[in-house]
């Protein structure tokens, strides 16, 4: 556990420091450009409270990816996911209409139906034709993106808009703001809990963790190895699309064109830079939204591009998971020779 | 003495802690056919490998023709004179005979084209001259696997190779076959070749080699002339040479019939017959013993009885439920199984040791519940494992880390614990001593004797001759997947079991 924190701490102090280089040798002053991307992602109540808002579609994307990749599960289809949860919130918040209290909870449970559609589709044809979830939760991606485009193209289109979007949903669905905190933060907690519980105390999630590491190991010792797969399937469908409803919700209230953006493979970026760990998915998934976030602002008053804010992140990336990696085989390696030596002696 | 090659004190340590060569050193003359022999996990891929640039080695020294060589790939060995065939065979289906041998090394005309009657005249005079019954425009996924592995020799020869290394040549050859290989290996040697020869059939090293290398458990036994040593010495070499024959077993008279296997047979989807018509019984009580050489069944004997493959006939039953087409849990009430492979099968190394504990118990004992069977119960799996971990007495730092951190021998007690404290009437055992350590045995052995004790029937899976004799009170053997021999242990002997695993059921010795 120690361990892991320090060698994420020192990941992210040298990526920053590779950063600085790049940076200097474009002629940037490296010491302001962080401290202006901080300052609005971090270092005030409100920029703060913004960087983990836009956290939200990350961390839940990213904790449907570590679930599901730590239980041996290929589900690569949180964007297509995603973009159904955010549909099915939006049909529901247009068409339904009841008081807060009730709206929003029909909302979240919609969203989260949606994403369940989708990865239900796919563990289906798994288990029907023994179809590869890998390829298939990808292909479904494109389907996804495509189909909620013709949605709000045509059938769903608000003629008063001049780009495809849909109309704005009953103001019941809406998520308050609590001072300067979005709502929206409130659930992705929530969530966030739910999946630690059910994922390590769960008799479930047991099942799934030993599945993922050792998939023959689980099966010999009795675990339901096709019910659990489904099962996996589902609730990281459900997380993507939670993402996608807490999106609308907390936003612009309407499904608009490229509304799912780059969460979902930021997300499942995250999941492999936190190793799977739930944890760390949601502590890295505040990190990459913190940069995401500040680099807006560090636009405005530096004259570093927002793009720099990509190169931070690719660096972070691969410095981070060579680093976790190439420290596993050193401890590996010192083991071996230590025993090789032993008997030569 | 002119020694082509020499191995000089050689260790090779798998990553983190398996320890597959232990200070290997032996030497190999120029024109002679050497044999290495062991049991399979014997370390003889592992050598070969290690000298031919597949596999780095952790410590010693390789000379050949007196130079140190470090061989990185087997391109260099390669270009050293060195060729290996592997008990796989990697050639291209689509392409002819003479297209696979020529590839990478392609004779060329003008423009850089492939002269393509040159090279099929090459490697025409390369089959003559070693005179192989071989037809270079044969395709080769339509030849016979006999035919392959000549293919992949005379791939080697064309790139004038001196020494060959084969990986098990025979195994994938039948009994017709393996003649003519004989023949061929023959001549090469008389050419000058050198041939290094992996093998654990000790007809067929005495048959074919004229010095004979032992392996035994990483480490190298003896080197000895073939024509001075015979079966049963280079068996005992092989099991182990301090074999002790006295059996700490208790007489006792077993109960009735736990497990029952009737007419079990199994075909792969090949339509091979992997487990011809297996009859079985073992009683409360009783230890049983199947004996033979690895891959005559045994693997297909213990997914059939787990679960892991359906038989294609036949009945199993354990205490008179019929678990033949019963789903693996269903059969874990019945069944403690211990497989041979702890990493692959027992065990997921990075999970805690706790999680590895409780593996099986966690669905069959109400007390790993809470909600209604939702929440493992956090509180007892831990009580749980401190039972484990006193009474099979685990040496552990905590039972929080990783399983990959326990030694061999204390890996082994924790699976053997954890499927022992299911108290299911039947133990299944797969190589249950496999890479462990002679106190480890030792323990596991006692365990073992304990269980019939107590009125359990035990199954035990075992390539140790020396360990079945020590503890079963019956031997099986199978071969061929057929058991060929059913024999309360007193009435044998490790000569007659050994027989009859190298022969099936032939003469008698």
């Amino acid at each position: 556990m120690r361990q892991k924190f320090l060698t994420g701490i020192s990941g992210i102090l040298i990526a920053l420091l590779i950063g600085a280089v790049i940076m200097a040798s474009q002629g940037y002053d490296p010491f302001s450009t962080y401290l202006a991307l901080f300052q609005y992602s971090l270092f005030s109540l409100y920029s703060f409270a913004t960087t983990v808002k836009n956290s939200t579609p990350l961390i839940l994307t990213g904790l449907s990816a570590s679930i599901a990749f730590a239980s041996g599960v290929v589900n690569l289809g949180q964007p297509g996911q995603l973009v159904m949860g955010a549909l099915l919130a939006t049909l529901a918040g247009l068409y339904i209409h009841l008081p807060p209290a009730l709206e929003i909870p029909l909302l979240i449970l919609a969203a989260m139906l949606g994403g369940v559609l989708w990865s239900g589709l796919a563990a289906f044809l798994r288990r029907a034709f023994n179809m590869s979830e890998f390829i298939v939760t990808l292909m479904l991606n494109m389907i996804a993106d495509f189909f909620t485009t013709w949605v709000i193209s045509f059938p769903l289109w608000d003629p008063k808009a001049f780009s495809p979007m849909t109309p704005q949903m009953d103001q019941a669905g809406w998520l308050p703001d609590i001072g300067d905190f979005s709502t929206v933060i409130f659930f992705m907690l929530l969530a966030t809990a739910i999946s630690w519980f059910i994922f390590n105390r769960w008799k479930a999630g047991y099942e799934w963790r030993m599945g993922g590491q050792n998939s023959l190991f689980a099966r010999l010792g009795g675990c339901n190895v096709e019910r659990n797969y489904v099962a996996v399937m589902l609730i990281t469908g459900a997380l993507a699309g939670l993402a996608g409803g807490l999106v609308v919700m907390g936003g612009p209230h309407r499904f608009i064109k490229g509304l799912g953006a780059n969460y979902a493979w930021d997300g499942i970026m995250i999941a492999i830079v936190a190793n799977n760990g739930l944890v760390a998915t949601l502590l890295y998934g505040i990190f990459f939204s913190a940069i995401q976030t500040g680099a807006l602002g560090m636009e405005l008053i530096t004259n570093v591009p927002s793009e720099i804010s990509q190169v931070l992140q690719a660096v972070l990336v691969l410095v981070i998971v060579a680093g976790r990696e190439y420290l596993n085989t050193l401890l590996d390696q010192i083991q071996t020779r230590r025993r090789a030596r032993e008997r030569t002696i | 003495m002119d020694d082509l090659i020499r191995f000089s004190h050689l260790v090779k340590v798998y990553p983190p802690n398996v320890l597959a060569l232990d200070d290997v050193s032996a030497s190999f003359r120029q024109g002679e056919i050497h044999a290495v022999v062991g049991e399979n996990g014997a370390g003889k891929t592992t050598l070969m490998k290690v000298f031919y640039g597949l596999v780095p080695r952790s410590a010693g020294e390789i000379f050949y023709r007196d130079q140190p060589v470090n061989f990185h790939q087997p391109g260099e060995a390669i270009a050293q004179g060195i060729g290996m065939v592997h008990q796989e065979i990697l050639l291209i289906p689509e392409y002819t005979v003479w297209q696979n041998i020529i590839l990478g090394i392609e004779p060329m005309g003008w423009f850089g084209r492939l002269d393509e009657k040159k090279a099929r005249k090459q490697v025409q005079a390369k089959i003559n001259e070693f005179q192989f019954n071989l037809d270079p425009d044969a395709r080769v996924g339509e030849i016979s696997v006999s035919a392959r592995q000549k293919v992949e020799i005379i791939k080697l020869l064309y790139r004038n190779v001196s020494v060959l290394i084969l990986d098990e040549p025979t195994a994938v050859l039948t009994p017709q076959e393996i003649p003519q290989l004989f023949a061929e290996l023959g001549r090469l040697r008389d050419n000058g070749h050198t041939i290094l020869f992996i093998s654990h059939r000790l007809d067929e090293v005495l048959e074919l080699s004229d010095r004979i290398t032992v392996m035994r458990r990483g480490k190298m036994v003896a080197t000895v002339e073939a024509s001075t040593t015979d079966k049963v010495e280079l068996a005992r070499m092989m099991v182990g040479r301090d074999v002790i024959f006295t059996s700490r077993r208790q007489q006792s008279q077993p109960g009735q019939v736990v497990f029952e296997a009737n007419h079990l047979s199994y075909k792969d989807n090949e339509g091979r017959e992997r487990l011809k018509d297996i009859n079985l019984q073992v009683r409360a009580g009783e230890i049983v013993g199947v004996a033979g050489v690895e891959g005559n069944g045994q693997f297909e004997l213990v997914n059939t009885l787990i679960g892991l493959t359906a038989p294609t006939l036949g009945r199993i039953t354990v205490s008179g439920n019929d678990l033949t087409h019963a789903p693996i849990l269903e059969r874990r009430r019945f069944i403690s199984f211990v497989p041979q492979d702890r990493g692959k099968m027992g065990a997921s190394l990075v999970a805690s040791i706790l999680e590895n504990s409780i593996m099986t118990h966690h669905r069959l004992d109400e007390r790993f519940s809470i909600w209604k069977g939702l929440l493992l119960n956090d509180a007892f799996a831990r009580q749980f494992t401190d039972r484990l971990e006193s009474q099979f007495s685990v040496s552990m730092a905590s039972k929080f880390n990783p399983f990959r951190s326990l030694s061999g021998g204390n890996q082994q007690k924790v699976i053997l614990g954890r499927e022992l404290l299911l108290s299911s009437p039947f133990i299944l055992l797969d190589q249950p001593t496999r890479g462990l350590d002679v106190g480890s045995i030792e323990y596991v052995h006692q365990l073992v004797l304990q269980m019939r004790a107590e009125g359990r029937a035990v199954l035990i899976i075992s390539a140790d001759l020396e360990e079945l004799f020590l503890i079963a009170d019956r031997i099986v053997v199978l071969y061929r997947g057929q058991i060929v021999a059913n024999m309360p242990v007193e009435t044998t002997s490790v000569e007659q079991v050994g027989y009859y695993m190298l022969e099936g059921r032939g003469e008698t010795v």
